[in-house]
């Protein structure tokens, strides 16, 4: 299992630029990355392996690899497998497969990596491949929204820097679990810059703009796998150190008010998924025991849903065209998904990820959950023609099967009580939009999204974290 | 006696130099001006590594026969290795990135690129 771990870590690294050199195999190199991971992820789901590496000897790379990670990495290959599809159906150029296989290397090492440092060239490594993603069209306007994207992320990344080396000063070890004798100063340090990468609460303000303005393949893969390496550490880091508990309660707690409260006054599709990926994000970083198959329901539906804008003719909500009846059928099952209807994932999930919260915690997320009906009830309300699949949605088709099948991983959830309190919860949505928000469609460009007020907000953050830590640690 | 150990006045300096960076990023209109005030932050940040490192000695760790030598911690010097590499590449790739957008907006002013007056 070792050499698999590390072949499978390298390998889409080598398969990325093989992609750049031999552009005729690039699809199916792509392709390959993809499969690989999604066995990997399997054989450690099934045979439930848990185990730790240190490569390269003392103070070398450290990696972990057990259930969680299992469920991040499947995530990460079935979403990369339905971006390969897509960019098979669209001809893309061999420069995306490049960057996409190598996007993916790097998004599984965060999710096998143990210690800092490794962690630290990973996110790097995903910054600069996301930033040419991002701006491989060569606008002007995707051009500033990458840079944007790259400027806020390695100013997080240098806090963190300065971070890992505290806690290295006190601990003499880079490890996640060096964490918990660190200093504040270290900890609110370290989170800062996973926060913000993670797009979480106030600091992670930056990824409606950047999400909703991106290629449709290049935001599937950033909602859905890209933003999850900043929760994954946090994640990891939160079930050593007890101290972080707090942080983790309010931070979630938050984005999901914020991403629900923001994304109903938008009325840009796109714009609109990536507010409910700021709110979605924070059931997965509150989980702990349900994180894993909930990052699985969200990024293969959100994955599903941003590749399927692609194929709209408009993205202003209320005056969509009607749209072919297979595209219709993605959007509908994944944006049933996230709102965690019975019989697709995102249900088992949710109910997964709430029977561990305290009650207040549980009961305000439940209110929260009629805000992600709301906010996703326009896309359930575009019209459809025709009765066929089309060969052009086959990524997205894809991705909704998986959120049926998927539903199989949390069986236990479906109890009466909680599939009448979910069917309840989307149908009081689903009404208060059809009867009410759906005439005042008020729109809200909130001035935060500047990138000055962005970096401002990231000083705010550190002194919101500062203070917690402090109340909190003697 | 000396009011503050050249310890100190070095950790201080060092943490200025980090806090002028992001300052820079902070309050500078223009995007060039952002991007170099990053690379100030990050030499700051490159400097407090070599502090860390240096705190128990300044001889270079070389394996050697005399024993008790006061050398310099070898690990943070490797990392910031790799960090240097990092920071630099994307250095390159914002600044192409800045080359591109000052064709159709030649002050760089972020509020102009955003749009906004």
């Amino acid at each position: 299992m070792v050499n698999f771990t590390v072949i499978f870590i390298f390998l889409p690294f080598l398969l990325g630029f093989i992609a750049y050199l031999l552009p005729k195999t690039d699809r199916f190199l792509a392709t390959a990355a993809s499969l690989l991971s999604i066995i990997f992820s399997a054989v450690v789901l099934i045979t439930r392996q848990e185990f730790n590496l240190v490569l390269m000897g003392n103070f070398g790379v450290s990696l972990t690899v057990d259930n969680l990670s299992g469920y991040f990495i499947l995530t990460n290959g079935l979403v990369t497998l339905a971006v390969a599809i897509y960019g098979w159906l669209k001809s893309k150029t061999p420069y995306f497969y490049t960057q996409l296989t190598i996007l993916h290397g790097s998004v599984n090492s965060v999710f096998c990596c143990a210690d800092f440092i490794t962690l630290y060239v990973a996110l790097e490594v995903i910054g600069i491949a996301t930033f040419l993603l991002i701006s491989y069209p060569r606008h002007n306007r995707s051009i500033w929204i990458g840079l944007r994207y790259l400027l806020l992320s390695n100013t997080v990344m240098l806090f963190y820097l300065v971070g890992a080396v505290l806690v290295f000063q006190s601990q003499g070890s880079f490890a996640f679990a060096a964490l918990q004798n660190a200093s504040v100063e270290a900890m609110v340090l370290i989170l800062l810059g996973l926060l913000t990468k993670g797009g979480i609460f106030l600091s992670g303000m930056w990824l409606p703009l950047t999400h909703a303005e991106s290629e449709s393949p290049v935001s599937a893969t950033l909602s859905g796998i890209v933003v999850k390496t900043g929760i994954f550490p946090i994640i990891r880091c939160a079930q050593m150190v007890e101290e972080l508990a707090p942080i983790v309660e309010i931070f979630s707690t938050g984005t999901v008010t914020l991403g629900v409260v923001l994304g109903m006054f938008c009325t840009d599709i796109k714009r609109i998924f990536a507010f409910s990926t700021i709110s979605q994000l924070g059931y997965v970083l509150i989980g702990s025991e349900g994180a894993g198959i909930y990052a699985l329901a969200h990024g293969v539906a959100k994955a599903g849903l941003f590749l399927t804008s692609g194929s709209l003719a408009t993205r202003q909500i209320g005056s969509i065209p009607p749209i072919s009846f297979s595209n219709w059928l993605v959007l509908a099952v994944c944006s049933l998904s996230i709102m965690g209807l019975p019989g697709l994932v995102g249900f088992g999930a949710k109910e997964l990820v709430l029977a561990h919260l305290p009650q207040w915690q549980n009961w305000w997320l439940n209110l929260c959950s009629i805000g992600t009906v709301i906010i996703l009830c326009p896309v359930l309300l575009i019209p459809c023609q025709g009765k066929t699949l089309e060969k052009e949605s086959s990524p997205g088709l894809f991705l909704a099967a998986v959120t049926v099948i998927a539903s199989l991983l949390y069986p236990h959830a479906y109890k009466w009580d909680k599939i009448i309190k979910t069917v309840a919860t989307i149908a009081l949505g689903l009404g208060i939009y059809y009867r009410g928000w759906r005439r005042w469609q008020w729109q809200y460009n909130s001035p935060l999204e500047q990138l000055e007020n962005l970096l401002s907000l990231l000083t705010i953050v550190a002194v919101l974290l500062f203070t917690i830590l402090a109340y909190e640690l003697p | 006696m000396l009011l503050f150990s050249s310890t100190a006045i070095v950790k201080a300096l060092v943490l200025a130099t980090v806090t002028i960076g992001f300052s820079g990023i902070l309050w500078k209109k223009n995007l060039l001006m952002k991007i170099i005030a990053m690379d100030v932050m990050s030499t700051g940040v490159v400097a407090f590594y070599v502090f860390i490192a240096a705190r128990r000695g300044l001889i270079a760790p070389i394996l050697s026969d005399r024993s008790g030598l006061d050398y310099g911690d070898p690990v943070p010097q490797a990392v910031i290795l790799t960090a240097i590499v990092i920071g630099l590449s994307i250095q390159a790739l914002m600044l192409v990135g800045a080359i591109k957008l000052a064709k159709d907006h030649p002050t760089l002013e972020v509020s102009e690129i955003e749009g906004r007056e």
